[in-house]
């Protein structure tokens, strides 16, 4: 990290306002009545701008070369989306249960 | 003279080259670290997600008041610590080190707040009849399992934590550690919060019961 370049502190309690505010609105969402893949979609895709924010500005990797995150980031993201293949079997699980 | 000026000297110049992310190796470290635990957090993640979809009687036993309620002052107070950790190292990068040191104990102070609700709420659902292997409410008993154990393996990173924070800080201090410690064991701190924001809604969240 090269402090020359980052903003000022005021800026992050700003993000951290932000993010608290964030949370704020999960819980929200949680008592609206949506369906649990809605409720599930809105908080998952609030969860990842949340990580997002965190990891840009508090882990700093805005500021340290962008091959750190083309590296880290996309090959975590390649082995979290690879695990995606579950879904068929805990359906095909939940349907023997209602039977 | 830098070190790869050095090796160059010496005719090591094509043995040692300058890292490709122009950070310490320290520092690199701490990034692979996360990368590993990050797969390890998403894959009980992953693993606690097939047994609530696969199970036809998973509960939803959380109270707004005291369990939510609790949850979010749990995710402010780590949210804050992320912040204080910031200010931390920021203070540590441009020399001022009794500043640093002061955040950081704050920094230690909200972690350990987090721990004690933590415990507190695991206490409280102790009492309720709840463990690794039992449901109280009479649902899939893999509830209790995955939420002690996926809990139970943050608040183990965030005890981590506060050891590292405190062995840093009496290092920075003695000048036994210098300001680059501070930053990769800040990175470690935020990663532990950012885990945290997936742990709140998953774990949480989506098991509050109705109003």
């Amino acid at each position: 990290m090269n402090a020359n370049h980052t903003p000022a502190m005021k800026f992050f309690v700003l993000v951290w306002i932000g993010l608290l505010c964030m949370a704020g609105i999960e819980v929200f969402i949680t008592y609206q009545g949506f369906s649990t893949h809605t409720q599930l979609a809105m908080l998952l895709v609030l969860a990842l701008i949340e990580a997002g924010i965190g990891l840009l500005y508090f882990m700093h990797l805005k500021y340290d070369r962008p091959v750190l995150l083309w590296t880290f980031v996309l090959s975590i993201v390649f082995v979290l989306l690879m695990m995606n293949q579950i879904w068929p079997d805990a359906y095909r699980m939940v349907s023997i249960g209602h039977h | 003279m830098s070190e790869s000026a050095a090796a160059i000297s010496h005719g090591l110049g094509a043995t040692i080259e300058p890292s490709p992310y122009g950070m310490q190796s320290k520092k690199l470290t701490m990034w692979l670290f996360i990368a590993s635990d990050a797969i390890t957090f998403g894959a009980i993640l992953f693993a606690y997600s097939y047994l609530r979809v696969g199970s036809a009687n998973w509960s939803r036993p959380f109270q707004f008041s005291p369990s939510i309620a609790n949850a979010l002052v749990m995710t402010g107070v780590l949210l804050t610590s992320g912040l204080t950790m910031l200010f931390a190292v920021s203070a540590a990068k441009q020399g001022q080190k009794p500043t640093s040191l002061k955040w950081m104990g704050a920094t230690i102070l909200l972690g350990v707040v987090f721990a004690a609700l933590h415990l507190r709420e695991w206490f409280h659902m102790f009492s309720e009849g709840w463990s690794l292997s039992k449901n109280p409410t009479g649902g899939s008993v893999m509830f209790g399992a995955t939420f002690f154990s996926i809990t139970g393996l943050h608040l183990l990173h965030v005890i981590s934590g506060v050891l590292a924070l405190i062995v840093v800080s009496i290092g920075f201090q003695t000048k036994w550690l210098d300001e680059n410690h501070v930053e990769t064991t800040g990175l470690y701190w935020h990663f532990v919060d950012l885990v945290w924001m997936f742990v709140f809604p998953l774990l949480y969240l989506m098991n509050a019961s109705p109003r």
